[in-house]
């Protein structure tokens, strides 16, 4: 694992979640860098089903790793609009590639304004100390 | 535990230098796993070449006197008597009730020396129970500090020991006491994962240069430091029982199956007559393993039913076997379970299938000559 990185570009929650901006009014949702460190190997990842309505800090989907279980909390308020079906074989992109192919799950979100209001770099990183 | 601070082993300034994950293990701030391997790469690592565990904490106790094997026999539950100088032994130390204070390694040096290797948070207890009961003559004493351990465990053992001078190839749970560039070192043939392996035991000061001697040998042949993370998924893939889970003084030994370490033909030893008598009148609940079929991955607790919605238990110890890539539990079930039955696990509100099996869940090769 190279060092810990939390691009410039995306939002961040608390909870260790990051989020993209689309189109449309859509977002795309995974979990950090830093979390996936802190987990360990991930060797299971269960996800919201398309079509879910979420409310902002739901939880909506656990990820597991050798040692412990984590929930996944939602963001946002919106609908699940996909879900990225390779962790399902192969859960480890969450700890190769957690910006990329390790995402989770795409949200249609209610107001795109929230986003905005979520951490951005600077203050996540602060947030880790 | 509950306050202070955590102990340390003899070898932490190098677990920190190598950047590992640091937990609290009974206590003691140990190594969960390592940058560069994480616990499937240093699991496997064990079960394909070789790994080196830092295993300090586990606790360290000498018994010493004319007739300290008798006095050991009279109060372990496993029979001395079934081995010979030279030799150790897994052993219980029970309470009256047959519940199980620990479990732990007996090294027979001799009729009037013996050494024990308990577990980190026990050690202590252990030690009192046996002070307290020892007849003048007989020195019961915890050396907890006094030794640090490492564990060399996969089919590349023996290679490592070989090129530090070590001896090696001896049989499945014997020792060698032998010397490491001038100090006193025990080599036990033994383990905690399935795999060919030894625990060595050097003084306290020693063991971090004979660390760094292991770890280079080791990475020679493939092999990787490992955490004890990765030493709790090897020891799952086994059905290997760890004390607080698999074994607790409200679990019996007659319950975890490890009834093979009881002398059941002594006089007398803690626990005797609770365990004769459970033993003849069965056991209201049994250790079995369990093979996550669905998706998932059972976590101590979680509940066991049967697949009409009967309660049968519980997990004692789950997890994802990197072997299998599938989620293991250990549990303790209904006495009317058998082999091959599909249950249902309850992992958080979820029910996940299972089959019964008896561990281990993978082919090993602890006890190839």
């Amino acid at each position: 694992m190279s060092e810990l990185e939390y691009p410039e570009d995306l939002r961040y929650t608390a909870e260790h979640e990051w989020v993209r901006t689309g189109d449309g009014g859509v977002v795309r949702v995974g979990i950090t860098s830093f979390a996936q460190d802190a987990l360990g190997d991930v060797v299971y990842v269960s996800l919201p089903t398309v079509g879910d309505t979420v409310a902002a800090g739901d939880a909506c989907g656990e990820v597991e790793s050798t040692k412990s279980v984590s929930d996944l909390y939602s963001p946002l308020a919106g609908e699940v609009t996909a879900v990225n079906e390779a962790l399902d074989a192969t859960p480890e992109l969450v700890n190769t590639d957690p910006y990329g192919e390790g995402w989770m799950y795409e949200l249609k979100v209610d107001d795109l304004a929230a986003v905005e209001a979520l951490m951005d770099q600077a203050a996540y990183r602060e947030q880790l100390g | 535990m509950s306050n202070g601070a955590l102990k340390t082993s003899p070898l932490h300034e190098k677990h920190v230098a190598l950047g590992a994950k640091m937990a609290d293990f009974g206590g003691w701030e140990m190594p969960i796993e390592y940058p560069g391997g994480g616990v499937v790469a240093e699991h496997t690592a064990v079960r394909t070449a070789v790994g080196v565990f830092d295993v300090s904490h586990l606790g360290k106790a000498s018994v010493r006197g004319p007739g300290a094997k008798d006095f050991v026999n009279a109060c372990l539950a496993n029979d001395l008597n079934r081995i010979e100088p030279g030799k150790a032994q897994y052993t219980l130390c029970c309470n009256d009730s047959g519940g199980v204070v620990d479990d732990l390694i007996a090294y027979l040096r001799s009729d009037d020396d013996v050494f024990l290797i308990p577990n980190a948070a026990n050690t202590g207890e252990v030690v009192e129970l046996l002070k307290a009961a020892a007849p003048e003559g007989i020195e019961v004493e915890n050396l907890h500090e006094g030794y640090g351990v490492l564990a060399v465990q996969g089919p590349q053992s023996d290679e490592v020991l070989e090129a530090l001078g070590l001896p090696s190839g001896h049989d499945y749970m014997s020792f060698v006491e032998t010397q490491w560039q001038g100090h006193p070192l025990i080599v036990c043939r033994t383990g905690y994962t399935g795999e060919r392996g030894y625990e060595l035991v050097p003084a306290w000061d020693v063991a971090a240069d004979l660390w760094d001697a292991l770890i280079e040998a080791a990475r020679a042949q493939g092999g990787l430091p490992c955490g004890l993370g990765a030493r709790d998924t090897l020891r799952t893939e086994m059905g290997y029982a760890l004390h607080g889970h698999e074994l607790s003084t409200e679990i019996t030994p007659v319950q975890a199956r490890v009834g093979w370490a009881v002398g059941w033909k002594k006089d007398t030893f803690w626990g005797r007559d609770a365990l004769v008598a459970e033993k003849a009148a069965g056991p209201s609940r049994v250790a079995w393993g369990l093979v996550v079929t669905g998706r998932g991955i059972p976590r101590s607790h979680c509940a066991v039913r049967s697949a009409s919605g009967e309660a049968l238990g519980e997990v004692t110890s789950g997890t994802f076997s990197p072997t299998l890539k599938q989620g293991i539990a250990l549990a303790l079930l209904a006495p009317t379970v058998a082999e091959g039955d599909e249950v249902v696990i309850d992992v958080r509100g979820r029910d996940v299938a299972a089959v019964v099996k008896r561990p281990p869940f993978v082919e090993v090769g602890v006890r190839e000559s």
